[in-house]
């Protein structure tokens, strides 16, 4: 009888952690590094990544390619044409998804509050961390450790990876501050490998100075704002809150209550999921290696059916069983590329039922999946940055997710937005919703 | 917003988006609004009207007659009000 057990938390939705006190940690351009990483021939050559989405257009650009001319956005011809000598990598965005969940994890034994925004940023909730690392600075130190050793993990000569652990930490900004908006302001303004801390007496006379182009607002807006001769956030700020609303809707006040500084933006991370177990009690004790390696392909099919895995992949796990006479057995795996593919969760269990079997035959089998990283359709789907996340392959993660959602629902549970008559003067009549059916 | 897909387009699955809703509204002595009461939620007080209009349309059918205020509440929120003269009715939506 197959059997899924769990804890007393079994459905509950996983609960919201805050901090107010944030860092961002900043690498900017991190798919282009993470390709320098893997191939470091790269490193200081002209070098540009084609777009996931269009392939004859660049994505992004090393700092030599750009001292030429070559722009995101340009056509491969157009950027050959300006730089002869420029290397074009084809993109993979599942490697860089992969780089950035082995960061968030490292961060993760730092703090429990930790935030992706996009590929390369990411906020930490560092509430209560002075009393484990010390002031700001010292966090901030223990922070680039983490993430130049995070990067360095994933390479595989020693000296490889002291080069890369070394351009890793050069390439992170870090800022500290009160709330998301603030620590990402102060991380834009760090130099590279450094980092920029603003205290709570600093932050009215830091944000005034800082342009409109660091808010979180549309390009129509910031563009609008720019028009109206509102450069910085104090001309922003010296303005009365309802013009802003009156001007831009919700977006102006937004704009207002993040240029004067009046509030505070929390991180706000996810707790993971309670381990989650799936066993079978066999009639008559086993011990057929390839029943047993059935057994764990469908305990481990049926471990991640378990609506609490939805949106995470497995990143330990651990196969247990109970011997006849009362002995028992057990490994662990960590999965180097944390995933919800069943295949790749059972190769490294069979390798260990066939090196070290259980020395007697089974009754009990069980599979447990002990920890847990983000999904990578999560992490792309909810970027803050919705160009970078659409060029990341936020649209394969997409149909991907709605396959799944129409294979368990039975029916698509998503739905588009359509114009219908944008210029109406008739609200409800200018969008509609419709299936969505990739 | 999503891409289009280029699946071919079926109107019968098309589902509205922004539906007014029915909401209490009180006039001030130009007939604008300045409050707005709805089921379950406080009293919002319209900060400024950023826009008015009407409509008279679909005579034909099942004629509209509306008459719309655009207002900027007071702590932040945006939306569009009307009044359908016919059933001497008001309703809100998003802009």
């Amino acid at each position: 009888m197959l059997t899924q057990a769990g804890t007393a938390a079994r459905g509950r939705r996983a609960a919201i952690l805050s901090s107010e006190l944030a860092v961002c940690l900043w690498i900017p351009l991190f798919p282009l590094r993470c390709e320098e990483q893997r191939r470091p021939e790269l490193s200081g050559r002209p070098t540009a990544l084609l777009s996931p989405s269009d392939t004859r257009r660049l994505w992004q650009i090393s700092p030599t390619a750009r001292r030429v001319g070559v722009r995101p956005g340009m056509t491969v011809s157009q950027a050959i044409g300006l730089c002869p000598t420029l290397t074009l990598c084809e993109p993979d965005p599942v490697h860089y998804d992969e780089q950035f969940t082995g960061l968030l994890l490292a961060l993760n034994d730092l703090s429990p509050v930790i935030e992706p925004a996009e590929l390369g940023r990411a906020f930490i909730g560092v509430d209560g961390l002075e009393r484990l690392h010390g002031d700001p600075a010292r966090q901030l130190r223990v922070i680039a450790r983490v993430a130049g050793r995070a990067a360095a993990l994933e390479q595989r000569s020693e000296s490889t990876a002291k080069r890369s652990s070394r351009r890793s930490a050069g390439a992170a900004r870090l800022g500290w501050g009160r709330g998301k908006f603030l620590s990402w302001v102060a991380a834009t303004r760090a130099k590279p490998g450094n980092s920029v801390i603003v205290s709570d007496e600093e932050r009215r006379e830091f944000l005034s100075g800082q342009p409109v182009a660091v808010l979180p607002i549309s390009s129509d807006t910031h563009r609008r704002l720019w028009q109206l001769g509102l450069k910085t956030l104090a001309d922003v700020a010296r303005l009365p809150q309802v013009a802003l609303v009156s001007q831009f809707g919700a977006e102006g006040r937004t704009a207002w209550q993040l240029a004067t500084g009046d509030v505070t933006d929390p991180v706000t991370g996810k707790e993971r999921p309670e381990p989650i177990t799936a066993s079978l009690d066999f009639p008559t004790p086993a011990a057929d290696r390839a029943m047993l390696a059935h057994t764990l392909n469908k305990l481990i099919e049926r471990a991640l059916a378990h609506p609490r895995r939805t949106g995470w992949r497995v990143h330990v796990v651990r196969a247990r069983a109970s011997l006849e006479h009362g002995a028992s057995w057990m490994t662990e795996v960590t999965i180097r590329d944390p995933s919800a593919n069943p295949a790749r969760i059972a190769a490294p269990l069979m390798v260990r039922l066939e090196n070290t079997p259980p020395t007697g035959a089974v009754e009990r089998l069980t599979v447990e999946f002990v920890t847990f990283a983000r999904g990578t359709d999560e992490l792309q789907l909810f970027a803050r940055d919705a160009n970078a996340a659409a060029r990341a392959g936020r649209r394969n993660a997409l149909y991907a997710a709605a396959h799944e959602i129409q294979t368990r629902l039975k029916r698509p549970m998503l739905s588009h937005i359509i114009e219908v008559q944008p210029w109406s003067r008739i609200p409800e009549r200018r969008y509609a919703l419709i299936d969505f059916e990739p | 917003m999503v891409t289009h897909t280029r699946a071919p387009l079926r109107t019968d699955r098309l589902r509205a988006l922004n539906v007014p809703r029915p909401v209490e509204v009180e006039l001030d002595a130009h007939g604008f609004p300045f409050a707005i009461g709805e089921e379950g939620r406080e009293k919002r007080i319209v900060e400024e009207i950023l826009e008015a209009w009407r409509i008279d349309d679909e005579w034909w059918r099942e004629p509209i007659t509306r008459q719309y205020v655009e207002v900027a509440l007071e702590g932040g929120g945006h939306v569009v009000l009307f009044e359908d003269l016919k059933a001497k009715q008001w309703f809100m939506q998003r802009p």
